[in-house]
């Protein structure tokens, strides 16, 4: 009796070692691919650092004070949040449209399927060259079958003028992202069952009602962590912005991702620079506490 | 007869020393080679196909002088160098030799120390070989050199088409910029725009409009590097600008070097302003008007200001913390060598000029059928980047600017023109901010 008293502990304590051993590899990595660019951000933000040289001085909370009192983080944060609105919306509404349509017994269903993946599987960069030239106001077919049609009697000016350059990245970017809500719900409406269909087809319901009444409750959960991961993923988004419009006309797309990298790289402000990547993280991190809450909520 | 032992010839455990030996050996040849062999890395934004076929050229014949070297080429771009070059300094992964960037990059480099001076490679070309004052830009220091310039460039020259010219009635092409609006309103028509001026948030609109500043008598910086944006003559510059966007492509509001040379060499625009690239382009891309094309320098705002010439003075030049030395020193020399350097500035022809007085004179170099077609034009190229300058380097009054690629990079010029011409804002208000955000760029680091 004795020694099974003694016995269980140590073989607890033992599970507890194997326990810490086994995810040790886990923390190590997660520490020097996540940890450790964490701080370093927040270490360098305290500094007014030359890019090319990394060297620089301390200059304590400067650069939070620059990015507090400054128009461009404000401005830049309103066009992220503009563009991450606009973008998402269009990709969950093309998303779930799409998938329910797919979900439907068609003709080449499987090949549709596979085609509807390939915005998604294209580079950023050949993405945007083709879109770019679609735009374009001399040769674009965009401007080209327009005036074909009597929309329009002049080129319209896509990129280069406001509101059409917001509009025009919110359209590539929910062209080249609404295939992962696609995949994600079209997943997720082949286990809902059948069953529940069919009761609310015998209470009279209709098409319409039945998306509503069964579909969309029934979306919920794997909507919202959609909205979520696509929500900071489009937060941070760049290579599509900064290719299409380079964040002009003036700053009207300059998202944060884009000042970030300006002040990096084109003012070599890496101090600043790494200010304005924390501030952007916070925002991020309110995302990102729906998201854990959300999980834990599931779980 | 008792069986014969087979003793073997080589005894094990000088088998066994033998294997470990080879596979020590197998190992160490590719650290040998890897030692012994040399990559030179070579950076340049100036990448066309024809291009790319004359660096091929200067990259074999120096591999075949120098049998353990090997040349690589890699591509930048005039809007991407300056972040591609902050990453590799600060990253320690350098390229040996980078070309063709704006002599104000090459400052500004310099300032911050990390550059190899390039004195010994200007020996190995020849001092006497350049022409006269070639390289002051880049005597950062008394004696002291930099990096020196692979060729001239006039990049703001005004091309014309004289068949349209003609048919509509343009007797001589502009000198003022009344004379250039009266153009305008005869040139624009019949699915052809005016001109393609940029209007992008880029570098090309603010280097661009550097021009016009100076085209008003105005600067962006006094001699002694005040800043001096905040001028009427800045603002007559923006005023006419503003005036010339009705005879520009709708999209110019978005236009870069590329898209603003190709609304010429298509025959969109009746006007073009560029560099020397465009003949090349029109004859191989739009031969049907390559008989119609001629260059004249940008107007200005009346007869008595002075042309200004936009001049990015392309450069050679080593990071300090390049690899192989030597060898990086002997291939930065190697690419001035007759054979490769005149197949280069042929790749273009009047686009990069030669900076070297030797090349100039060849023969091989002046037999081209560009050249020889369009030797006016040429001569005038040459001319105008003779008396080029840039915003690193206002005039000769001036002192070098080591900040102004990074005012370049900034947009901040580049956003004044948007937020006067498109969003029609104050100009006064704008002027004003902008030469805040300028000095403040000055100021940094």
């Amino acid at each position: 009796m004795t020694a099974k008293a003694h016995t269980a502990p140590a073989l607890e304590r033992g599970y507890a070692r194997l326990g810490v051993l086994l995810i040790a590899p886990v923390i190590v990595v997660f520490s020097l691919v996540i940890v450790y660019p964490l701080l370093a951000a927040i270490y360098l933000s305290l500094f007014q650092i030359y890019t090319p040289t990394l060297q620089g001085s301390f200059v304590g909370v400067d650069n939070y004070m620059d990015l507090l009192t400054r128009r461009a983080f404000w401005s830049s944060l309103w066009v992220t949040l503009v563009w991450t609105f606009g973008t998402l919306s269009l990709q969950i509404v093309c998303g779930v449209g799409v998938a329910l349509l797919l979900h439907q017994n068609l003709w080449f269903r499987s090949l549709a399927r596979s085609l509807v993946l390939f915005p998604y599987f294209l580079s950023t960069v050949v993405a945007v060259l083709v879109w770019r030239w679609l735009f374009n106001d001399l040769y674009g077919a965009l401007n080209h079958g327009l005036m074909q049609i009597g929309l329009i009697d002049m080129p319209v000016d896509w990129l280069g003028s406001m509101p059409n350059a917001m509009i025009g990245i919110i359209l590539v970017g929910a062209w080249k992202y609404f295939p992962f809500v696609v995949i994600a719900v079209l997943a997720r409406l082949q286990t809902i069952p059948e069953h529940l269909y069919e009761a609310a087809k015998i209470d009279g319901a209709g098409p319409i009602a039945r998306f509503w009444d069964v579909t969309l409750p029934q979306l919920r959960s794997v909507l919202t962590v959609i909205i979520l991961l696509r929500a900071i993923w489009d937060f941070k988004e760049f290579d599509l912005i900064y290719l299409l419009t380079g964040g002009g006309p003036v700053t009207s797309t300059q998202t944060l991702a884009l000042l970030v990298y300006q002040e990096a790289f084109a003012l070599n402000e890496m101090g600043r620079a790494a200010a304005y990547s924390v501030g952007m993280m916070l925002v991020m991190l309110v995302f990102m506490i729906v998201y854990v809450r959300h999980s834990g909520r599931e779980g | 007869m008792s069986p014969r032992r087979l003793t073997p010839a080589v005894p094990r455990r000088a088998v066994l020393g033998g294997l470990a030996a080879g596979a020590a050996v197998a190992a160490m040849p590719r650290r040998i080679v890897a030692q012994d062999k040399v990559t030179i890395r070579w950076w340049s934004p100036q990448s066309s196909p024809e291009q790319l076929a004359a660096y091929e050229t200067q990259m074999r014949n120096f591999e075949a002088l120098h049998e353990n070297v090997e040349v690589v080429f890699e591509k930048t771009s005039d809007e991407g160098y300056a972040p591609q070059l902050a990453a590799a300094f600060a990253s320690g992964e350098v390229p040996n030799v980078v070309t063709h960037l704006p002599s104000f990059a090459v400052s500004n480099y310099w300032r911050n120390g990390l550059l190899e001076p390039f004195n010994d490679v200007i020996e190995m070309i020849g001092p006497d070989k350049f022409y006269e004052g070639a390289n002051d830009i880049y005597e950062v220091d008394p004696g002291q050199y930099a990096g020196t310039g692979i060729g001239n460039s006039a990049a703001n020259m005004m091309w014309l088409r004289t068949d349209l010219m003609e048919e509509r009635g343009v007797e001589a092409p502009p000198r003022t910029w009344d004379e250039m609006l009266a153009a305008m309103e005869k040139l624009q028509g019949g699915g052809i725009y005016g001109a393609p001026l940029p209007y992008g948030r880029n570098s090309m609109t603010t280097l661009i409009f550097i021009g016009f500043i100076h085209g008003a008598g105005g600067m962006v910086f006094n001699p002694d590097l005040s800043v001096a944006i905040d001028s009427p003559e800045t603002r007559d510059a923006l005023e006419f600008y503003k005036a010339m966007r009705q005879y520009c492509p709708p999209g110019a509001t978005n236009y870069s070097w590329g898209d603003s040379l190709t609304a010429f060499v298509s025959g969109a625009c009746a006007t073009g302003i560029y560099t020397g690239r465009v003949l090349i382009n029109v004859n191989t891309q739009n031969p049907d008007i390559a008989d119609h094309v001629t260059c004249v320098r940008y107007p200005t705002k009346s007869a008595d200001i002075d042309f200004w010439t936009f001049n990015d003075f392309p450069s050679v030049f080593i990071p300090k913390a390049a690899p192989n030395m030597e060898e990086t020193k002997q291939f930065a020399a190697f690419l001035f060598d007759p054979e490769g350097y005149i197949q280069q500035l042929h790749a273009a022809p009047g686009h990069v000029l030669p900076v070297l007085q030797t090349i100039s004179a060849m023969p091989e170099y002046q037999n081209n059928p560009i050249i020889e077609k369009y030797s006016e034009e040429v001569d005038k190229m040459a001319a105008a980047a003779a008396n080029g300058f840039n915003l690193g380097w206002e005039s000769r009054e001036h002192q070098p600017n080591a900040k102004a690629g990074e005012i370049v990079n900034s947009n901040v010029i580049s956003e004044m023109v948007q937020r006067v011409v498109l969003n029609d804002e104050n100009a006064d208000t704008v002027l004003s901010e902008t030469a805040t955000r300028i000095e403040e760029i000055m100021n940094a680091n």
